[in-house]
């Protein structure tokens, strides 16, 4: 019995379907990647306190724009919005190697690995003591033993960094950010622009001085092997290694809410 | 006698179009996988300021984390008036019945939890880590902007995200 020849498929229409689904492919979608600056929003206090935290002048970084869009920065009228990192660099490290009380800078403080392990303990006992109150709301016990882990998170940070000592900014240190309701997006996209610059400059010669890596190539490797498994051990090395890094330059910024 | 043949009505051989489907079909494949589908086309004009170092969103549009806001001019110079300060709100996809909906910062609150809820709850992180992304035009003014955060901070979704144009590394 002789086979049958299966006949060929014509093809010839196959470019068509393809160019179809090329075209709606270049339609519906973009080349352009979102970027942005990712902040967060203060909780809402439901209490409020009448009595303001008092800080101390030296451990705000005012950036202030009107809404002329002028623009100044610790009291002093800035022509030139590019500067504003530098002056938030000289902010930063002004006291960091050596605290001198006569100028307007952040005072830094040293700790070292006996005052951790002192904190640490003292701050254990505390959370203990009030899991044993009555009473106690769950809340005030999750930050206290949250405090507890921040000085561990210290102690870890301190082994990484190899000194004997770990210089911290003042707690209540901050940069503050403060516009009025007419300032132009613009202006305040850029002081925000300008910060996270300031903040990459800082932690990325740290890191090329404690680590020999510049700080975006870690947060790179660290965004990209998030969540594989393989890969855990250098993750949590990267993460310890960021979370180092955030101690010495923690980016505490506040937008405060315009009135005018 | 001539030593090459002459043909008169000799045509010339078609091209083989055998290989333009793979061709095509590359080039479909690198839009596919070098481009972002486009969420939507807003309504208001937005002309994004420039900025340094600021964090790729991709990542948390694939997981759909994100959810937009364009604020803008309304390409319909007549509604500007109806506005604030002539600057509108779009809100991207989800819980809007007519596309050319354009919104003040009062309904906000209602969109972000409807787009929440609508989300399978696997999905779901906490609404506080659900970043709202604000796309402002480079003029629009800064109290807006407050405002949309004070609307967010009513409904605790406490992370927020100021858009640029990525101007590149220095």
């Amino acid at each position: 019995m002789a086979r049958k020849e299966i006949p060929e498929i014509n093809a010839g229409s196959m470019a068509d379907i393809a160019f179809l689904l090329l075209i709606f492919f270049l339609v519906t979608t973009t080349m352009d990647k979102d970027t942005a600056y990712i902040r967060s929003i203060p909780k809402k206090v439901l209490i409020q306190n009448n009595e303001p935290v008092e800080v101390e002048k030296r451990n705000i970084c005012g950036i202030q724009a009107n809404n002329k869009n002028q623009l100044m920065v610790r009291g002093e009228l800035m022509t030139n919005p590019d500067d504003i990192s530098e002056r938030v660099i000289e902010w930063y490290t002004e006291n960091e190697k050596k605290n001198d009380v006569t100028n307007n800078f952040p005072m830094y403080s040293s700790i070292s690995m006996s005052d951790i392990d002192a904190q640490i303990a003292a701050a254990e006992k505390a959370a203990e003591d009030v899991e044993n109150t009555p009473g106690a709301s769950s809340e005030i016990i999750d930050f206290k033993w949250k405090q507890v882990e921040e000085w561990e998170n210290k102690k870890k940070a301190l082994k990484l960094l190899g000194k004997s000592e770990l210089r911290e900014i003042q707690f209540q240190a901050h940069v503050r950010i403060e516009v009025q309701k007419q300032t132009a997006y613009e202006l305040f996209a850029k002081i925000q622009s300008e910060l996270e610059e300031a903040i990459f400059t800082l932690r990325d010669d740290a890191a090329k001085d404690i680590f020999g890596e510049s700080y975006g190539t870690i947060k790179k490797r660290y965004d990209s092997n998030e969540g594989d498994k393989s890969k855990q051990a250098q993750t949590n090395e990267d993460k310890q290694k960021l979370d180092l890094l955030k101690i010495l330059y923690p980016d505490r910024f506040i937008e405060v809410t315009p009135k005018r | 006698m001539s030593k090459f043949k002459k043909d008169g009505n000799n045509k010339a051989p078609g091209i083989n179009t055998s290989s333009l489907p793979d061709i095509v079909f590359m080039l479909l494949f690198f839009f596919m996988v070098a481009t972002t589908t486009k969420d939507s086309d807003p309504s208001v004009t937005v002309v994004q300021p420039e900025g340094v170092r600021a964090s790729d969103m991709t990542p948390y549009k694939q997981r759909s984390e994100i959810d937009f806001i364009y604020l803008g001019k309304p390409r319909n110079k007549a509604r500007a008036a109806e506005f604030n300060m002539g600057f509108a709100l779009f809100l991207d996809n989800v819980a809007q019945p007519d596309p050319g909906d354009l919104y003040g910062t009062n309904t906000i609150g209602q969109w972000k939890r409807d787009k929440f809820n609508s989300k399978p709850t696997s999905m779901t992180k906490p609404i506080e880590s659900v970043i709202t992304c604000v796309k402002a035009d480079q003029d629009a003014p800064t109290g807006i902007i407050f405002d949309i955060r004070k609307e967010l901070q009513e409904i605790d979704a406490l992370t927020i995200a100021y858009s640029v144009r990525d101007k590149g590394n220095i």
